[in-house]
């Protein structure tokens, strides 16, 4: 469930171990058009959904939380998806479930965003005792059962959205870090930077000025990922039983369909479905922008 | 290069470390009082609390709390299992075979597969081969293993009725010798194909990226131009430039593919530790959850550790630093 | 007597239906012993037309037209072992970026070999290994570079090492890719200068692609200025230095400063090389010329020839119109 994570962090060693070579202008003008061709699918996905969640009770057909008497009982009209192993309706579980989801991947990578945006920018500009100390809490970061450990802390403080999002959030901003690092400290020596510090701006007004607004566009798409990333974390939990009980998430639709496999193939299927897609559209989306918006730090193809 | 091996062993020791503390530090901010937690009992009998305050300090500070709780765990001891009574350790090593024949497994299939395929895919690069694979890798990176896993149940299993989906041996049967390691290959089969499905993209995606880049070097149109065979220029020179990354990213893809075997043996009843966590949750189990989290941690720590001092002997680049 | 005929040479690149045209109709003649200068901002498939001529480009997206005679051969429709035939023998090339010119986990001697190898088979390890340690000696490198790996030497260094590979075959031709922007002012004048006499000890002719030219003053004695994919002025260092017609070579020369002469402002050109995928009638430069008239809109401008085959495309030369 980490796996997101850890391709990104792995992307970004590549591109900072490696000097890469500079890309003709042709090249360039080629990737932007394919990348307006992904992001535009990407992006209508995800409108779709937020449209869904937002207007969740009237896209609904049936409550979520009401248990009816047709126990799993196969997609249908009445049904459009069939019903779960307690007769809730599959479509408007779904449905109320991408609240859940959506809420928690983008507060999730929020989270992640801002920690790792101070801390990568601290790092890569003022250097020195602080930037290794940084760059070592990276490299542990980089190795660690990261998903292990956010299930413990959920086991041990209890399974609320909050806990979720804030656990997911605080072991998720490595990659950002990693990132806004290399930025800040390829911006440092740039004129507009050395001629404020010419003038007489203090450092952290510099960094909060100039640094990280100009170096934050590589966090934007990389925060795109990670709310995919935040997304499946969530649903694993959901899987080992640690989703939120209060609310209806796609991993615990997942979870629940188990027992009823064979029998209802439907309660599982559906629900994973519905993840794939929103984490693909994400990816889309984050893999777009990073192509338009930096071009520098773009993965080869 | 003994500084850099020297750097990777400190991230490796601060790694274990680190997870150490973490695990300490939720003992004593979780809700509830350190004894409740080590005895996962509310109101434990008075025997077992003094027995526990006692054994890690409880009644002293902080810093002598820690430094019992890190002496108990050098030596070994990781608390008792709650749900069982007996010593995690234990418990931990009797499932810790399954779990690494099924990890070992995948880590090699998806690292040789994923190379072979990203390899390949980048000597076409932009062709439909490519972009269908390329596409597949993502598809295949968005789904959560353990729906993918009861899809290829529903799929193999449930309709086909082909292969067996839970378990490592097929109890009924009571396999001895060479029908006992066919059974359990077997039985691998479904758990192993999930797992290895969702981790190859990483591999392919690396090595795809790492021999672009590679073929993109300027020394290799130097080599074109000095008209060295094709063949020649990727087998001796590109092949081994590229190579290189995927080496080092197999160092910290354990943790990686140690949560997906968790998952994965969980959907198929796989007697490892993934199923073991399962149970652990439900009966809220902390000692053995916290064993698990550590054993895991120090697994990976030593596993990167020992890729990197191998490729700090393959890599000439770090060899003569 | 001509080495090398490069005639109404064009490449264009293929990408999601767009045709991008990196060098339009380019023809240049490089006499034997000539140093020429291909010189142009970046962009201005100044490279690309180097890649053409060695058939390096990526053939599934470039797609080269044209002639390019070298050796009694056509370099773009030669079969492909005729072609390996005369590489490194007849025809070698520097590239841009030093430290990558040999790869990176591996020996440089025995990368050396290993070309060496390619044309000269059944010759003894021990023999080898001398003419190797010969050719460093040659571009003053110590023998012991000969057991190092790249990322032991400097850029000055690397730069010396690609070029004792390839004149390890003392070809008739050597293209060298920017191949000494990256180094610092005063180990570029030493390597230029030392690569100016070993050409005339070896008899080899040099075409020198770069942006600086001040690089193209010091070591050549011809020079093409190239823009958008098109030679706008060509012809002997001399005259096109000294006297250079076309507007663009005016705002090029003017954007190096001078050390000798009167105190003129540095300046560049404004506005940047056009699109090359939208097809162009007139004069490419127009839209950036400050003395562009309406014909150079429409009318795309013939080669006039001045005195000493000094040849320009532009409306203005010779016309009464553009007095400077």
């Amino acid at each position: 469930m980490e796996k997101v994570q850890n391709m990104q962090n792995v992307k970004n060693v590549q591109n900072t171990g490696n000097a890469r070579s500079s890309r003709s202008p042709f090249k360039r003008m080629l990737h932007h058009i394919r990348s307006i061709y992904q992001l535009k699918i990407g992006v209508t996905i995800l409108a779709a959904l937020v449209i869904v969640a937002i207007f969740a009770p009237l896209i609904a057909t049936h409550d979520p939380y009401l248990l009816g008497d047709e126990l799993t009982a196969p997609p249908s009209g009445a049904h459009l998806l069939g019903t779960d192993g307690l007769g809730r309706d599959i479509f408007s579980m779904i449905v109320y479930g991408a609240r859940t989801s959506l809420l928690i991947g983008v507060i999730a990578a929020l989270i992640s965003g801002v920690i790792g945006t101070l801390l990568g920018g601290i790092a890569g500009f003022y250097r020195g005792r602080i930037d290794k100390v940084l760059t070592e809490v990276n490299n542990i970061f980089l190795i660690m059962p990261t998903f292990f450990l956010i299930l413990l802390v959920i086991a041990l403080f209890g399974s609320s959205m909050f806990n979720v999002m804030l656990i997911i959030g605080l072991t998720s901003w490595v990659g950002n870090a990693r990132l806004m690092r290399a930025q800040a400290m390829s911006l440092r020596e740039r004129t507009f930077v050395l001629s404020s510090t010419a003038i007489g701006e203090s450092r952290s007004k510099i960094l909060f000025k100039h640094i990280i607004p100009n170096g934050i566009f590589p966090i934007i798409a990389n925060t795109t990922m990670n709310i995919s990333g935040a997304i499946l974390t969530e649903a694993g939990l959901s899987f080992l039983g640690l989703g939120d009980p209060n609310v209806v998430s796609w991993g615990q639709i997942v979870f629940n369909g188990r027992s009823y496999l064979t029998s209802g193939w439907w309660i599982s299927t559906f629900s994973g479905l519905t993840i794939v897609i929103t984490v693909l559209a994400f990816y889309l989306v984050g893999d777009g922008l990073n192509r338009v918006l930096s071009p520098k730090l773009r993965a080869n193809y | 290069m003994g500084s850099y091996i020297g750097r990777r062993i400190l991230t490796g020791t601060l790694t274990i470390i680190l997870a150490i503390i973490f695990s300490f530090l939720l003992i004593h901010l979780a809700p509830g009082n350190p004894v409740s937690i080590l005895s996962g009992r509310d109101n434990p009998s008075p025997e077992m609390e003094a027995a526990l305050i006692a054994k890690y300090g409880l009644d002293q500070s902080v810093f002598v709390q820690l430094g019992s709780y890190l002496k108990n765990i050098v030596q070994g001891d990781l608390g008792q299992s709650i749900s069982n009574n007996r010593p995690v350790v234990e418990m931990i090593a009797e499932r810790i075979g399954p779990t690494l024949l099924l990890s070992l497994t995948t880590a090699i299939l998806s690292l040789l597969i994923g190379t072979a395929l990203g390899i390949y895919c980048a000597r076409s690069a932009g062709s439909k081969l490519d972009s269908a694979l390329n596409g597949i890798s993502y598809l295949f990176d968005a789904m959560p293993g353990f729906w993918l896993g009861m899809m290829l149940i529903l799929l193999f299993a449930s309709g086909l009725k082909l292969l067996p989906t839970a378990g490592m041996v097929d109890l009924r049967a009571d396999y001895t010798g060479f029908a006992h390691y066919l059974d359990v290959l077997k039985h691998l089969i479904l758990p192993g194909l999930t797992l290895t499905l969702i981790s190859t993209p990483y591999f392919f995606r690396i090595a795809r990226s790492s021999v672009i880049q590679v073929m993109s070097e300027d020394f290799v149109n130097t080599l074109r131009a000095t008209g060295m065979k094709e063949s020649r220029i990727f087998n001796k020179y590109v092949f081994k430039n590229a190579i290189l990354p995927t080496v080092t990213v197999f160092g910290i893809t354990l943790a990686y593919i140690f949560t997906g075997v968790a998952i994965i043996e969980i959907v198929f009843s796989w007697p490892g530790m993934g199923s073991f966590m399962l149970k652990a949750i439900s009966s809220r189990d902390y000692p053995l959850l916290m064993g698990i989290y550590l054993i895991l941690s120090v697994s990976v720590a030593v596993n990167m550790i020992i890729v990197d001092l191998l490729y700090a002997f393959i890599d000439p680049r770090i060899r003569y630093k | 007597m001509a080495i090398m005929e490069v005639k109404n040479l064009s490449v264009i690149y293929h990408a999601s239906g767009k045709r991008v045209a990196a060098v339009s109709d380019v023809s240049l003649t490089i006499e034997e012993r000539d140093a020429i200068g291909i010189v142009g901002e970046s962009g201005s498939g100044k490279s690309t037309l180097a890649m053409a001529i060695l058939r390096l480009l990526p053939e599934r997206i470039a797609q080269a037209q044209g002639e390019v005679s070298f050796e009694g051969a056509d370099l773009l429709t030669l079969p492909a072992e005729k072609l390996n035939q005369l590489r490194w023998k007849q025809l070698a090339v520097v590239f841009q970026k030093s430290m990558n010119a040999l790869s990176p986990v591996h020996k440089i001697g025995m990368q050396m070999t290993d070309v060496y190898r390619i044309k000269e088979t059944g010759i003894s390890k021990r023999e080898t290994r001398s003419k190797m340690l010969q050719l460093l000696d040659m571009v003053n490198l110590p023998e012991r570079v000969y057991d190092l790996y790249p990322h032991e030497l400097s850029g000055g260094m690397m730069q010396r090492v690609a070029i004792a590979l390839s004149l390890m075959h003392n070809p008739k031709l050597l293209i060298l890719d920017e191949a000494t922007t990256a180094l610092d002012v005063v180990t570029q004048g030493q390597i230029l200068e030392e690569m100016v006499a070993l050409e005339q000890k070896l008899g080899i002719t040099r075409m020198m692609i770069t942006h600086d030219m001040s690089v193209v003053a010091s070591s050549c004695n011809k020079v093409a200025v190239m823009y958008a994919g098109r030679i706008l002025e060509t012809g002997l260092v001399k005259d096109v230095l000294a006297n250079p017609v076309h507007p663009y070579t005016k705002g090029l020369l003017k954007s190096i400063p001078s050390f000798t002469g009167e105190k003129r402002n540095i300046r560049g050109i404004p506005g940047s090389i056009p699109d090359l995928s939208v097809p162009n009638d007139g004069c490419i430069f127009a839209e950036r010329c400050e003395h562009a008239m309406d014909s150079c809109l429409i009318e795309k401008p013939q080669d006039m020839v001045l005195p000493g085959n000094h040849r320009v495309a532009c409306h203005l030369a010779g016309g009464a119109a553009y007095v400077s």
